[in-house]
């Protein structure tokens, strides 16, 4: 049905361009306008820490969804330097650096400003409450590492 | 697997910062992402945040994606996770909960390789339609809309004799069909075709 080749007739030519059309202003422009903004957050500074483990994703999640509904979310971050480990206890948001350090957390927001807090010594941190909508991380440690989660949504 | 010149450059002109291209990039391949958010029953908001969240990554590893021209394939299988994701979330929170299947998550290489191929072939159309000159964009936009006018109606609208109205359309379909992008996308179909001919 797919296949395009010189031997379409004019009908299927004619045929496929409108879904071609078709399937682009099905797209409302606020979700095009959206991706295109979204280039705006292309950062070059900090250390980009990759996704690692996500407990949503991962392949335990199948049983443990099975054994209890309510599991635990937990998400850890990974860069050359630093991991940085997520989970949510309640309403909070805890958090550890890993080599345990002390270290300046900011939370940004894609909408509005974010905050930030501080991790203690041995770089355990908490978020209260937990962000809504789309966050990520940005984590300076004491001696200059800087590090930026991806995106996030809980 | 496709080896389109154009979103190779594309890739490599955003990962330099060029916002053209991004929004080129987008423009694209936002019906792709669109496409497979709705084939997964989410909400509204939920298909607003599953686009964020891709384009937000497309933004981070732009500069590391290892082929450029699967970029494609690297947003069909990233919009597809992300929805799974929105999926087992809403049954974390309690709320009514299609915990995906063995056999969903199973074909779901096939399902996003057909839905890279589709794409491929609609934004080749898409950007062949637009390089057609502006009498048969009009023309051929006349002849595919939901009504489609009669040859009087399109006659008098166009300024053309109704006796050359045919041979006008068959003359643009042939201008489409000669078009590089098409050219660009039968190369590729006919290698992946080979493909999975060999692999069955």
């Amino acid at each position: 049905m797919n296949e395009v080749s010189a031997s379409w007739d004019d009908e299927e030519l004619l045929t496929a361009l409108r879904h071609a059309l078709d399937s682009q202003s099905a797209v409302p422009a606020a979700f095009v306008d959206a991706a295109k903004h979204a280039f705006a957050w292309r950062t070059i500074d900090a250390e980009l820490a990759e996704l690692t483990y996500d407990s949503l994703t991962s392949a335990e999640y199948e049983l443990s969804m099975r054994a209890e509904p309510a599991s635990i979310r937990a998400l850890t971050f990974t860069s050359a330097y630093l991991t940085i480990e997520l989970e949510i206890a309640g309403e909070s948001l805890l958090g550890q650096i890993v080599p345990g350090q002390p270290a300046a957390i900011t939370i940004e927001l894609q909408v509005g400003a974010g905050a930030t807090l501080d991790a203690d010594d041995i770089g355990r941190f908490s978020i209260h409450p937990l962000p809504a909508g789309l966050f990520r991380l940005r984590c300076r440690t004491a001696t200059g590492i800087e590090t930026l989660t991806g995106w996030i949504t809980l | 697997m496709h080896d389109d010149p154009t979103v190779v450059t594309l890739v490599v002109r955003a990962a330099d910062g060029d916002q053209a291209a991004w929004d080129e990039i987008v423009e694209r391949y936002a019906p792709l992402v669109w496409a497979i958010c709705l084939r997964h029953e989410l909400d509204r908001q939920s298909i607003d945040d599953i686009g964020q969240s891709v384009w937000l990554l497309l933004v981070e590893n732009i500069s590391r994606l290892r082929e450029p021209a699967a970029l494609p394939g690297w947003l069909a299988t990233t919009t597809r996770r992300e929805c799974l994701r929105a999926v087992r979330a809403r049954g974390r929170l309690g709320k009514e909960s299609p915990t995906p299947g063995d056999e969903q998550l199973a074909d779901a290489s096939a399902e996003v390789e057909q839905e890279v191929i589709e794409a491929e072939l609609h934004a080749a159309l898409r950007a062949a339609f637009a390089e057609l000159p502006a009498g048969c964009r009009e023309l051929l936009s006349m002849l595919i809309s939901d009504s489609p006018p009669g040859y009087a109606s399109i006659s008098a609208t166009l300024g053309i004799p109704m006796g050359s109205i045919g041979p006008t359309r068959a003359r643009c379909l042939a201008k489409l069909r000669r078009s590089r992008f098409l050219a660009a996308i039968v190369a590729g179909q006919e290698g992946n075709m080979q493909v999975s001919e060999a692999g069955r």
